[in-house]
């Protein structure tokens, strides 16, 4: 450890580690354009200068490790006019078109200019040119003009995915960011560099012009594409006269899971929750009111008693699991959880699992069956079967019985099922899951719904015919068994690692 | 509980007619009446509709536009800022990307709901390309059914700037 003094106050810090790392974890505001803290330092955009006791010239704070004992100032008269400077010549050939940019609202240019800028420009020659819009391939767009050239997103192709697709071409102010002719940016997680780059350089092309960012809201969550369950955040907001919809995902933060990434396929995941947000309750395949649909199953299950199968998806929260072993139990019901949603292609060696089910490890540390002939033989047995979590039945032997079905998803086949009712999709509930390598992680996003659709805790307990209850209240009542050593605010927070089974 | 015995002033007959003070609170009324029954076209009243107040300056806020540029496409670029701005949350955008080639953002709907409007110019102050103005001088909107209180983007686009307005 080492004692620094940063602005006359004195912090611990870790010696010889780079300056910039740990003044932004002691919360003090460094401008930076090229660094990042997976990518690492580079020096290329100067911005993050400091001035340190004994040097001659400020200095920049990404390369240079700690001492013990440094004196440290990155406030003051000084300091701010080279930072002005630099933002000067960042901004020459910048076309500033905010109004049209999607990353006006959380650019560091605009933040920047907004703390040491605001100058008025000096420059009288016409600024250099580039194209605006320029397909780079995997959804991304380039806007030659706005980029600062501070190369995040060569060094992520080049560091992180070593695919090395781009580059910078062309000297002085004709530098452009650019692909190889005919090699455009392909890789399974592209669209990362949208969210590394600083300026709006590079946009989605699926949420540009979609909506202005200050309208969005963000809550935590899970992504639930595959078993690896990388953190997220889940842009979503409700317009006036509007549905709350979800625009974007975005990937946050967590050390023990995903870093700072997360893939393409989990990225745009959204819309298959825009789109089941939409799901309806049916009755032999047409649309009817959710509480009939409701009180429907609930007689047919009274009805055939012990008499029920209950087959559920790998995909569905520890909460929900527990509640649903439950009330297997109250109709004497058998329990099953065989699921075949793998895709072996879709697997890789960084963050893709080809596992797509998001909680096989939560079935299992539940004492859940995943055999599938068990499952076929309780199928053989039953008259009824309740399917929760699934809408594609085309692998199961159905034939004369009466099927039920409880499910996020909008069924591939309304006439499958008896009666179908659809609960609260992914990021409208919150629940816990268990990855592929056992972290036992909490997705807490709850999207306001626009219809009367209830969660599958609510369903649970409608049919247990017991009150309703919040999902802290089964953590303590049902889960904290299971799981003797977790804490349930911990667990709010921070993934925790657990036995494997 | 006493009794307050009030003393009653004005004793003369001048007083207690109450005639003349009955003129001198209606004077500035009757010499208005008199001068107005001599030369009509003073009356400060209008009998609208048939006649029209004169009265709109070009600073008025009336009914919004939106405006075109020098090449007559549209100048809005579907940036927000008056939808960010307003007060009422009136102003319903959605953007695509430009058609004709001049920019690279325009709104693909544009639609202001009249009723909710409080014709405040707050979307006009926050527009940075001098897109939206409510210098058409039009202070009425009628129509026979609330969805028509809408006026979309070609309705706006066609507003024409009133007569006096930059």
């Amino acid at each position: 450890m080492a004692t620094i003094s940063v602005d006359g106050k004195e912090i611990q810090v870790r010696e010889n580690a780079l300056l910039i790392e740990e003044l932004l974890s002691n919360d003090i505001n460094i401008p930076h354009f090229c660094y990042h803290p997976a990518l690492g330092k580079d020096g290329n955009c100067r911005m993050c200068m400091v001035e340190i006791e004994g040097k001659k010239r400020p200095q920049i704070a990404c390369d240079t490790p700690v001492k013990d004992g440094m004196i440290i100032r990155t406030k003051g008269k000084n300091i701010e006019n080279v930072k002005r400077s630099i933002l000067e010549l960042e901004l020459i050939n910048h076309p500033i078109d905010c109004p049209i940019c999607d990353q006006a609202g959380e650019c560091a240019l605009q933040n920047y200019y907004m703390d040491v800028g605001l100058y008025s420009s000096k420059l009288k020659t016409p600024k250099t040119r580039g194209k605006k819009h320029v397909d780079l391939g995997s959804n991304v767009m380039l806007d030659q003009e706005r980029c600062i050239l501070c190369t995040r997103c060569i060094r992520f192709t080049k560091n992180i995915t070593k695919t090395d697709e781009l580059g910078v071409v062309s000297r002085s102010d004709h530098s452009v960011i650019s692909t190889f002719a005919g090699h455009p940016l392909s890789n399974p997680y592209a669209m990362n560099v949208v969210d590394l780059c600083p300026v709006g350089a590079l946009t989605s092309k699926d949420f540009r012009f979609h909506k202005r960012v200050w309208f969005l809201k963000s809550d935590n969550a899970i992504c639930n594409r595959c078993a690896k369950g990388c953190a997220i955040f889940v842009d979503h907001h409700k317009a006036k006269y509007e549905q709350d919809d979800i625009f974007r995902y975005r990937p946050r933060f967590n050390a023990l899971v995903n870093g700072y990434f997360i893939c393409d396929a989990g990225r745009l995941s959204y819309k298959d929750e825009n789109e089941n947000r939409k799901s309806l309750p049916s009755i032999r395949g047409n649309d009817c009111e959710y509480e009939y649909a409701m009180l429907k199953i609930l007689r047919l299950l009274k009805h055939n008693q012990s008499k029920a199968a209950f087959i559920i998806s790998a995909s569905l929260s520890l909460e929900e699991i527990v509640l649903i072993k439950k009330l297997a139990n109250k109709y004497n019901a058998t329990l099953d959880a065989y699921d075949h949603n793998y895709n072996e292609q879709f697997g890789d060696d960084f963050l893709r699992k080809s596992d797509l089910a998001s909680n096989r490890n939560g079935l299992k540390a539940l004492h859940v069956s995943c055999d599938e002939t068990l499952m076929n033989e309780h199928i053989a047995q039953a008259d009824l079967l309740l399917f929760v979590g699934y809408s594609d039945l085309s692998s199961f032997d159905c034939t004369h019985k009466t099927v039920l079905g409880l499910s996020q998803n909008i069924p591939k086949k309304k006439d499958d099922f008896a009666v179908f009712l659809p609960f609260k999709t992914h990021t409208s509930k919150a629940g816990s899951y268990i990855n592929a390598d056992w972290y036992l992680q909490f997705s807490q996003a709850e999207i306001a719904y626009a219809n009367e659709t209830k969660n599958l805790i609510e369903l649970c307990c409608f049919y247990k015919e017991i009150a309703s209850m919040d999902v802290e209240q089964i953590w303590q009542n049902e889960l904290q068994a299971y799981f003797p050593h977790v804490n349930f605010q911990q667990l709010r927070k921070n993934s925790i690692k657990i036995e494997s089974l | 509980m006493g009794v307050k015995i009030v003393k009653r002033e004005g004793k003369t007959l001048k007083e207690r007619s109450y005639i003349f003070a009955l003129f001198t609170g209606l004077r500035v009324t009757l010499r208005h009446f008199l001068k107005n029954l001599k030369d009509t076209s003073n009356i400060k009243t209008i009998s609208y509709p048939e006649e029209l107040p004169k009265d709109i300056t070009p600073r008025y806020r009336g009914v919004h536009r939106l405006t075109k540029r020098d090449d007559g496409s549209v100048r809005c670029v579907a940036c927000f800022m008056c939808a960010t701005a307003c007060p009422a949350d009136c102003i319903f955008i959605v953007a695509q990307e430009r058609e004709d080639g001049v920019d690279e953002k325009m709104p693909k709907k544009f639609s202001i709901d009249l009723l909710e409007c409080i014709f405040c110019g707050a979307c006009v102050e926050a527009c940075p390309c001098d897109a939206i103005r409510m210098d058409t001088g039009i202070f009425t909107f009628i129509a026979q059914k609330r969805e028509d209180f809408v006026i979309h983007k070609d309705a706006l686009l066609k507003n024409k700037a009133m007569k006096g307005s930059k």
